[in-house]
């Protein structure tokens, strides 16, 4: 049975399906495909039976460029950075496999641009690991990295060298102190601060892959900010990088309640976003739990 | 108009080449001349040498703290300025602050909540139909958590001033007018198109890749993260300064106001400490209003590349060509701290 809470969110999501198929990144927008991979992902984990979201899986399909990639925009095929969010929505869905697996290669063949350390280089990271980027001829960052890695481990590549380069790179940005940022650790010898959308994010695609001891300083860091964190992207990542150590706190989804309570001082959140929440409430395991 | 485009005598082939190539000025200068002959010639008088510029006036005001009465500072501004009823009136206007990241020990790091509620009823003052706040940050895409926790939320709620996260607005792309940094086209947040003007509310701050972040770099905020990734990775790959003088030439933003109440010094944009400036430096003209906080901050503008670069194209830099309303530059300068370590610091300082 579902839980009333549940059946709100998916209510709200629902409201924002295209009559062509599709969603909006909100109620009377037009159709996004980042939106629509959300949308997806979060009903299909709300108990939406995938038969009832074909429409939608094929209008991302119908987005696809063909080498697989999901631009953002088919003036911009450079913004690939939606396209392990679609691998995520047609995951396990027979009619898309053949979408997803397009996809899949197009993720393995695909890298930020990376080159040679430089010991005088003023940044403390190591440029010359492969991860993913936002877009396309940029370098690498900590959460387009993270989210092609959980997308490839749910697709069955957990032992490709791509997802353990990216591991690699992963654990090479991360602070410290514990957590991670954007993607960068130090400049000119200081160290940046940690954000929360990017650290729980990082602890979702290294779980199971890496010793907790290697990341137990960002495990902690997440931990001690959770109750103050009062936004969409930063709780729900940060719920499900917990939840992916089995750290989940008891409390996560009286924290989402309170987060999605606060569209009245907001406004009305994306449809990422609220499907974010939705995952973060049902992957009580973590993303790539639920996904498996 | 802020920015005419104002052409210069430069030689054609010379003027092909700096137009063409996404390098710096100042770098390309060096690669153009003998090195004995840079050693004599400063480059601020070889640019002086190459393009005129046009006067342009700013307005500088003591504000001591964010307690004091900003809004007045402000509307004191407009009048020098020549900004009334009758230019604003029934206008929209967007307030682009500077929010980068958040550290509860680094309020400095970001455009203070205070100074734009005091914009803000500023321009209501003057009859705008309607002020919105703006900004694609380049670091958090967490816009919501950076609002709440830089204070700027409390303020948005209170005066029930419009929110966009520009980050995720729809677009729409725009030839490239600049020219400086070889990308043809820019791709722009579609809410300018829905704006009268665009008004720029930076933080006095020293940069550890451009020099200075003031009124034009604030302008990366503008730039959708949803296209231009987080950070915006592509503007760094065609050159900080060469896609600020695009981005600027391109949107022809109206309005500048730059919080120098605290300003960063050092490390900045994120990682530098506070440096209590008391000062708000506002104008019509972005180079100038760029100028002038740099002599207040102790840095030479014609060594700052971007604002070297923007001399006699977008504004004025020199100081002779900028009308000083209000306090004069003399009567709030500091140095703020230059780092060494740090290249783009390196040869900025001011000889008063």
């Amino acid at each position: 049975m579902v839980d009333f809470r549940t059946e709100r969110i998916i209510d709200e999501i629902w409201k924002r399906r295209l009559p062509e198929g599709g969603f909006a990144a909100r109620p009377g927008g037009e159709y996004r495909p980042d939106a629509t991979a959300w949308a997806v992902l979060a009903l299909r984990m709300g108990g939406i039976e995938s038969q009832r979201l074909i429409a939608a899986m094929r209008r991302l399909g119908e987005s696809q460029l063909k080498d697989g990639r999901l631009a953002l925009s088919p003036e911009h095929p450079e913004a690939y950075w939606p396209t392990p969010l679609a691998i995520f929505a047609w995951h396990r869905t027979h009619e898309c496999s053949r979408e997803a697996s397009r996809a899949v290669s197009f993720l393995l063949k695909t890298a930020g641009t990376h080159f040679r350390r430089d010991p005088n280089s003023p940044g403390g990271h190591d440029t010359s690991i492969r991860g993913w980027g936002w877009t396309e001829e940029t370098h690498s960052w900590v959460e387009p990295t993270s989210l092609s890695i959980i997308a490839l481990r749910s697709a069955g590549c957990n032992d490709h060298e791509r997802v353990s380069e990216g591991i690699r790179l992963l654990l090479d940005r991360q602070l410290s102190r514990g957590g991670w940022n954007y993607g960068n650790t130090t400049v000119f010898g200081t160290e940046l601060a940690s954000m929360p959308e990017s650290t729980g994010l990082a602890l979702s695609a290294l779980s199971g892959l890496t010793a907790q001891q290697a990341v137990s300083s960002s495990i902690d860091t997440i931990k001690e900010s959770i109750r103050s964190l009062k936004t969409p992207l930063s709780l729900g990542w940060a719920i499900l990088g917990l939840s992916a150590w089995g750290e989940r706190p008891s409390d996560a989804n009286d924290l989402i309640d309170r987060c999605l309570r606060r569209q009245d001082r907001y406004g009305i959140y994306g449809t990422p976003e609220v499907g974010l929440m939705l995952v973060a409430r049902e992957a009580e395991g973590g993303l790539l739990h639920a996904l498996s | 108009m802020p920015y005419r485009n104002e052409r210069s005598a430069i030689p054609p082939l010379l003027e092909t080449i700096l137009r063409s190539k996404p390098i710096s000025r100042r770098n390309l200068v060096f690669r153009l001349v003998p090195r004995g002959l840079l050693a004599a010639l400063s480059l601020p008088l070889l640019q002086a040498c190459m393009r005129t510029e046009s006067p342009a006036e700013t307005f500088i005001a003591k504000v001591p703290h964010y307690g004091s009465d900003i809004r007045s500072a402000i509307l004191i501004g407009f009048r020098e300025l020549g900004v009334g009823p009758g230019e604003i009136k029934g206008k929209t206007i967007l307030l682009k602050p500077n929010l980068v990241e958040t550290r509860a020990d680094a309020p400095h790091i970001n455009t203070h909540p205070r100074v734009i509620r005091a914009a803000a009823d500023a321009f209501r003052s003057l009859g705008a139909a309607g002020v919105l706040v703006a900004e694609g940050s380049g670091h958090c895409r967490d816009t919501l958590r950076l609002l709440e926790e830089t204070g700027m939320a409390d303020i948005l709620v209170e005066e029930r001033i419009p929110f966009v996260d520009l980050n995720y607005d729809d677009v729409y792309m725009v030839p490239n007018a600049g020219g400086h940094s070889g990308l043809k086209t820019l791709t722009l947040p579609l809410t300018l198109r829905k704006v009268d003007w665009v008004v720029s509310m930076a933080k006095l701050k020293t940069h550890h890749w451009a020099g200075v972040t003031l009124s034009m770099k604030n302008l990366f905020g503008l730039m959708p993260g949803s296209f231009y990734g987080w950070p915006k990775n592509i503007l760094h790959h065609a050159g900080i300064e060469n896609s600020i003088l695009d981005i600027n030439a391109t949107v022809r933003p109206h309005f500048a106001i730059v919080d120098g109440i605290v300003g960063m010094e050092g490390d900045g944009p994120i990682m530098g400490a506070p440096k209590v400036a008391g000062v708000i430096v506002m104008g019509r003209n972005f180079p100038a209003v760029d100028a002038t906080c740099s002599r207040i901050m102790g840095i030479d503008p014609g060594r700052v590349d971007y604002l070297a670069d923007s001399s006699g194209r977008l504004g004025a830099i020199r100081e002779e060509n900028i009308r000083q309303r209000g306090e004069p530059v003399g009567s709030v300068n500091l140095d703020f701290d230059l780092l060494q370590k740090i290249p783009a610091h390196r040869g900025l300082r001011l000889h008063r």
